[in-house]
């Protein structure tokens, strides 16, 4: 079957999270992408943790093998005269360019968008960057974290007490990265309707702003700014005995499942807990008696007994539980990839399923492993050019 | 006016909630021409949550009007025989469909992909249920926050020997880029080929790649990662910081050897900085509390954006903490012209987020306010569908469309004062509201 991207000449130039992720998503879904790697070194991310058995090597970063899977691989030097040309050489033969560097960088290689667009007429070219290609801080320094904290999203996360608290992993790259993609197959989509490329510039900081969506309108509509509040009562997230479930119990109907799940019909008279204004008083005694309640229970009892009250109340699993959910596997969210020097793991795998068009499973490239066929086959060049390049230190 | 990159396409969209139309908004702000549709027997819930109890109050809800812009509103009831004819019209007329109900409700109204499928064979529809459409749990029930404990998200979140922490409100815009990207893939596909497909997105699924960090540690090591704050996995110093001021604070984020030097010069070298337990990345780490109560002592007593300005300055990543009200007025968010003044019909002029992207030939942003219930019956049914004013007159006489919600209690305008306390600190909160939804949701169960 063929793939929905099919056909669709991707050149990456990026490091990291975002862009690889942004890349990645094109790979699995069909797009052919060439990701340029710096020669002996490869992406930063390949020095970056998880390792099997915490053994650094290039070849083995968890992350990196997510990041950039059904992904060629090839090594050139751009700080050399010759590895520029030669990427413009690769440009004439790609729909469209994805950079994730500092808004200075590609200027300074004379490989920006204009330049781009004399060697081919048509390219899109997307830059995903913290702060957009514009504007007073273009030059500051940022990470997934500073990103979190210029949001808006930060502030209103963590306990009252406490200092503001990022969640979860690397929440703001991937939600650059998804952006880049949203933004470039547009792009391209309008390429192939009106026949003009474009350029195209991602924020990370505002993409990830958007996240909270109606943040600005409840402010500017009526003053109110959120403050932290631990998790938002009532919501509760407590442990069973095998693991933590996570539930709501907002309106009347929910309250009313939850007392039955507890065999408890007397909460619902119960003077102090009739309304959910009521209830709020009484959040502490609510909470622990639904806590001694769950203790000695399991994970999968509680939630199936729960949704049969449509009570919204489910696992939160850690990461040992993930893969093993019965949802998953009926599903095949995982997946398991070979790789000829880390072996065969179990991956994170499509995010969408698309009836007509198969999610590819391949796997990510070892560091230059496409030289020859990019080098070669694709551009022309003879194998003993290929050796005084690799002499050279280009590629 | 310039155009746009879907100007092309054309979405029918009967998403409720949050995350199905959040998707179908970027859709709508990148070109495509949406026609969302609800029915005066059913709004859509967001209209709720967050409205007021007064006589327009499905008009005021904040979610609502964030995560609906540049889209049509048609009321059309999906249980009339003429309703379901006008819909499977516009079916006929478009490129997308797009919700987010469970597989069940869908085939109960007999709309189901293969159904519409035989009146326009090309179409693309996307289904984003929070379970997927298959698999023993896709009839559960999930609301945001359950989807983000499912991917893992709050056991790998909380200060360092803390319980698990959630945000609470992002894993619903998490789903609705993977299913705008999804879309897009299927658009993408079908402009070269002319085949249209079903897309099926678990929000569970397109969230936990989120985690794949500590997934592949997992995979690898079988290690389950602490909960460890606003720290990095291994490098140090990274936190946020409190600064002068009421709630006030800076994120620093160190990523190098050359960054620690940068943070140390910046700070004016405190002997601290040279004692052997700070020497290299791995000591820093593993002395990240000693490491931490040190540094706070620098920031304390200075504004959080000086702070920021002399780290920029040395080459250190630090960022302040905003707040929305300092996010709305921040000068390099004005420069890009990120947030957009908007004109509501009913709720006047406000300020929202535009959008994250920027194009240098079609540039994208907010074009219309969200729509009031209804508002564009006349523009889809005539323009678009092309029936006569006279049938538009029997379709609303037999409550098929309409512009008012049959059955609203309230009669009663809310004071200021009122609103604020109805919004609340959860930005969601119209109890009363919730309860009427709940009666909604019982007639909604017994007619499908």
């Amino acid at each position: 079957m063929q793939t929905a991207l099919d056909g669709i000449k991707v050149l990456e130039l990026c490091d990291r999270i975002a862009g690889p992720y942004c890349t990645k998503i094109l790979a699995d879904y069909g797009a052919d992408v060439i990701k340029v790697e710096t020669p002996g070194l490869g992406d930063p991310i390949r020095s970056v943790g998880p390792f099997p058995g915490d053994k650094p090597e290039l070849e083995t970063s968890g992350l990196f093998l997510y990041l950039n899977t059904n992904k060629k691989s090839i090594t050139l030097n751009l700080k050399s005269p010759t590895g520029v040309k030669i990427f413009k050489n690769i440009v004439k033969l790609t729909d469209a360019v994805v950079e994730n560097f500092s808004s200075r960088m590609m200027p300074s290689l004379e490989l920006d968008y204009d330049t781009l667009k004399k060697i081919n007429p048509k390219p899109v070219m997307t830059s995903i960057s913290s702060f957009g290609q514009t504007g007073p801080y273009r030059d500051h320094k940022s990470t997934d974290l500073t990103v979190w904290a210029l949001s808006g999203i930060l502030y209103e996360t963590g306990e009252p007490d406490r200092e503001p608290l990022k969640i979860g992993s690397y929440e703001t790259e991937c939600v650059a990265g998804l952006y880049g993609v949203l933004a470039m197959l547009a792009a391209l989509y309008y390429r192939d309707e009106a026949g003009i490329g474009q350029y195209v510039d991602v924020s990370a900081w505002e993409a990830f702003h958007t996240t909270q969506p109606y943040m600005v309108l409840l402010y500017s509509q009526l003053g109110v700014v959120k403050k932290r509040v631990g998790l938002h009562w009532p919501w509760g997230l407590l442990p069973c005995r095998d693991g933590y479930v996570g539930f709501f119990f907002g309106t009347q109907a929910n309250w009313e499942s939850l007392c039955a799940l507890l065999g408890m019909p007397q909460l619902l008279d119960k003077p102090g807990y009739r309304s959910p204004l009521e209830r709020d008083e009484h959040r502490e005694e609510i909470t622990s008696i639904i806590a001694s309640w769950l203790k000695n229970r399991r994970v999968e009892e509680v939630f199936h007994a729960a949704q049969e009250l449509r009570l919204p109340l489910t696992p939160a699993p850690d990461m040992s539980q993930i893969i093993d959910m019965p949802q998953h596997k009926a599903r095949g969210c995982f997946v398991d990839i070979d790789h000829p020097v880390a072996g065969k793991l179990t991956y994170p795998g499509a995010p969408f399923k698309l009836s007509e068009t198969p999610w590819r499973s391949g796997r990510a490239p070892l560091l230059g492993e496409h030289n020859q066929e990019i080098y070669c086959d694709r551009l022309g060049y003879s194998k003993r050019v290929l050796v005084s390049l690799r002499e050279q230190g280009v590629i | 006016m310039s155009p746009l990159p879907l100007q092309n396409v054309r979405i029918v969209d009967v998403c409720q909630f949050l995350a199905g139309p959040f998707a179908v908004q970027l859709l709508a702000t990148l070109g495509a021409e949406v026609i969302k549709i609800e029915s005066i027997q059913r709004l859509d819930n967001l209209r709720l949550m967050g409205g007021y109890p007064q006589p327009d109050g499905y008009e005021w809800s904040a979610a609502f009007n964030t995560v609906n812009v540049n889209k049509y509103s048609l009321t059309l009831d999906l249980n009339h025989p003429r309703g379901k004819d006008i819909f499977k019209r516009l079916v006929k007329a478009s490129d997308v469909v797009t919700n987010n109900f469970s597989s069940r409700v869908m085939e109960n109204l007999a709309l189901s992909y293969e159904v519409l499928r035989e009146i326009n064979p090309q179409i693309i529809m996307l289904s984003m249920p929070g379970y997927g459409t298959t698999g023993p749990w896709r009839n559960y029930v999930a609301m945001g926050p359950n989807i983000e404990m499912l991917a893992g998200t709050p056991m790998i979140s909380g200060y360092p020997n803390g319980s698990p922490m959630l945000n609470g409100y992002i894993a619903d815009p998490f789903a609705s880029l993977a299913g705008a990207v999804a879309v897009m893939v299927a658009l993408k596909h079908r402009q070269r080929t002319g085949k249209g497909q079903h897309i099926d997105l678990s929000h569970v699924e397109a969230i936990t790649s989120f985690n794949a960090q500590p997934i592949m540690d997992y995979v690898m090591n079988r290690r389950i990662q602490p909960r460890r704050g606003n720290r990095h996995q291994s490098i140090a110093p990274r936190g946020v910081y409190r600064c002068m001021g009421d709630d006030e604070w800076v994120a620093i984020a160190v990523s190098s050897e050359e960054e620690w030097i940068n943070l140390c010069n910046a700070i004016g070298n405190p002997s601290w900085t040279q004692e052997p337990r700070f020497s290299d990345a791995v000591a820093r780490y593993s002395n990240h509390d000693a490491l931490d109560k040190l540094i706070e002592a620098w920031p304390c007593q200075k504004d959080k954006h000086e702070v920021v300005q002399i780290l920029q300055r040395a080459g250190v990543a630090a960022a302040p903490v905003l707040s929305c009200s300092e996010l709305v007025r921040d000068p390099h968010l004005e420069q890009r012209g990120f947030i957009q003044e908007v004109t509501h019909p009913v709720t006047g002029t406000y300020r929202q987020h535009g959008f994250p992207v920027k194009f240098s030939d079609t540039p994208v942003r907010i074009r219309m306010p969200a729509p009031t219930l209804g508002q564009h019956n006349e523009y889809v049914l005539t323009k678009l569908l092309g029936l006569t004013t006279e049938e538009l007159r029997q379709l609303a006489e037999e409550k098929v469309i309409g512009t008012k919600p049959l059955g609203w209690p309230y009669s009663e305008e809310v004071d200021e004062h009122d609103k604020k306390l109805l919004v609340g600190d959860q930005g969601s909160g119209v109890r009363e509201a919730l309860e009427k939804q709940r009666d909604i949701d019982e007639e909604e169960t017994a007619s499908s």
